[in-house]
């Protein structure tokens, strides 16, 4: 309750008592808080398949995000699970090519969309499968050259609708390939919910460390677990002399306060099949192959420790 | 937002909503003691940012972006006319336009253009929900 002029009474002389914002249930008739909560709950409906949401994220750009996405992917695929990948990267999809599912459509099934999936079984959302490239995403708006105001808002409205309108079905794994920018982390962490489980993707170099230092401080103010980091980029594989060679200063002076899940060297063989979408598990000789596998049963390890305390927050995030 | 008409002390309802003009929507609310009416006339950085969220103001959606109720209309135009749907304009059963319902909406008219170009491809007259069994089973899933 607080007190407003009384009608007639310009100078304010006399107060009478009003409602406050908080003594009125509803909003009179739109009900916008109640759509924006039935949204997360219908999206948590959606999930509830899903036993492991796994974020691949870094903060900085042109770590090998999605690429690592894809391959863990692949991994996780091959130690028998079933996995999905959600490119949350929408102005620069990249699952899309790496999965070789640039030429699919969406079809409306009875339960949401079926999600595309590419011929080792795993399946990819991405924007690049609904607009072939060269097609840049052009948000239309009334409020022209104002794009700056409402981007954000509307690029995780449309995430939401995607994670709410695909027929994931049972996924032991949801990987979610997120796009750079540290502080867009935390918004990412707030829209998976709590139960979602970071992992975090660098290369040997201090600029790259130190943005991802910064992931892990503004990740360490939400309840979300990160796993630790992969180091991508660890040297070079050449093949005239079958080493691993080295691509940045062996020293350095940003120490990440995570585990390291492993580190996995850069092969130009792999660049060049990714280009075509053609997974890594279809080449198993690769020199990044064994690596991956590594990370990927570590990550199994690491989530199945904390499953009893997953499906706890999972729960609570249904409610 | 909520309105409170002070000389009544009473949460006003919402009345109407007239669609958008000019990047603006008119929002048409009542005291339900006295009867007085105001209308919150929104500027279009308003009308956007509740468009951005997907609520729904009243009764209707608070969509600003034309009838596709696509945001990415322009793209899915350029697509068209690129030769990449039919643009014949096929037929859809009713039970085939509630199934598309299951899509994202900004997506919908990307998997129309999609499933068309398959009927056409396949020489299908109409979209019906076996149309897009067919097409679950062509593409794989």
């Amino acid at each position: 309750m607080r007190t407003s002029p009384a009608l007639g009474c310009t100078d304010g002389s006399v107060e009478v008592a009003v409602k406050s914002y908080g003594d009125i249930v509803g909003d009179g008739g739109s009900a916008v808080l109640e759509q924006i909560r039935a949204q997360q709950e219908y999206l948590a409906q959606n999930l509830s398949g899903v036993r492991n949401l796994l974020v691949v994220g870094s903060g900085k750009g042109g770590v090998g995000k999605s690429t690592m996405t894809m391959q863990l992917a692949c991994a996780l695929r091959e130690l028998g699970n079933a996995v999905s990948i959600l490119d949350a990267d929408l102005n620069g999809p990249s699952q899309a090519r790496l999965g070789a599912l640039q030429n699919q459509i969406l079809i409306p099934g009875e339960n949401g969309a079926p999600v595309p999936t590419t011929r080792n079984g795993i399946g990819v959302v991405s924007m690049g499968t609904l607009f072939p490239e060269p097609h840049a995403l052009e948000f239309e708006s009334v409020a022209s050259g104002s794009s700056h105001t409402w981007r954000a808002t509307k690029e995780f409205t449309i995430l939401n609708q995607l994670l709410a309108c695909m027929d994931w079905g049972k996924l032991d794994y949801l990987l979610v390939d997120l796009p750079p920018g540290v502080e867009r982390i935390v918004q990412y962490a707030e829209l998976l919910g709590p139960a979602a489980q970071f992992v975090l993707v660098t290369i040997p170099s201090d600029m790259a460390r130190g943005v991802v230092a910064r992931s892990i401080d503004a990740l360490g103010k939400t309840p979300n677990r990160i796993l630790g980091y992969i180091e991508n980029m660890a040297g070079y594989y050449c093949s005239d002399c079958e080493r691993v060679r080295p691509l940045f200063p062996s020293q350095s002076e940003v120490k990440l306060d995570l585990p390291c899940l492993g580190s996995v060297p850069f092969d130009p063989e792999l660049a060049a099949l990714c280009d075509r979408g053609i997974s890594i598990s279809d080449e198993p000789a690769l020199c990044s192959w064994q690596p991956v596998r590594r990370i990927a049963d570590e990550i199994c390890q690491r989530v199945s420790e904390c499953a009893s305390s997953t499906e706890d927050a999972l729960t609570e995030e249904r409610r | 937002m909520k309105f409170l008409c002070v000389s009544c002390d009473e949460a006003m309802k919402l009345m109407n909503v007239d669609p958008p003009e000019d990047g603006s929507l008119t929002i048409v609310y009542r005291c339900s003691s006295c009867a007085h009416e105001i209308a919150m006339l929104t500027n279009p950085y308003e009308t956007q940012m509740v468009s951005s969220l997907g609520v729904k103001i009243g009764n209707e959606p608070a969509d600003t972006e034309g009838a596709s109720k696509c945001p990415f209309s322009s793209v899915v135009q350029d697509m068209a006319t690129g030769g990449e749907g039919s643009g014949a304009g096929f037929p859809w059963t009713p039970d085939a336009i509630t199934r598309l319902s299951n899509i994202p909406e900004f997506a919908r008219p990307m998997a129309k253009i999609g499933i068309e170009k398959f009927a056409q491809d396949n020489g299908l007259a109409q979209i019906d929900a076996q149309v897009l069994e067919r097409a679950k089973d062509f593409f794989g899933m």
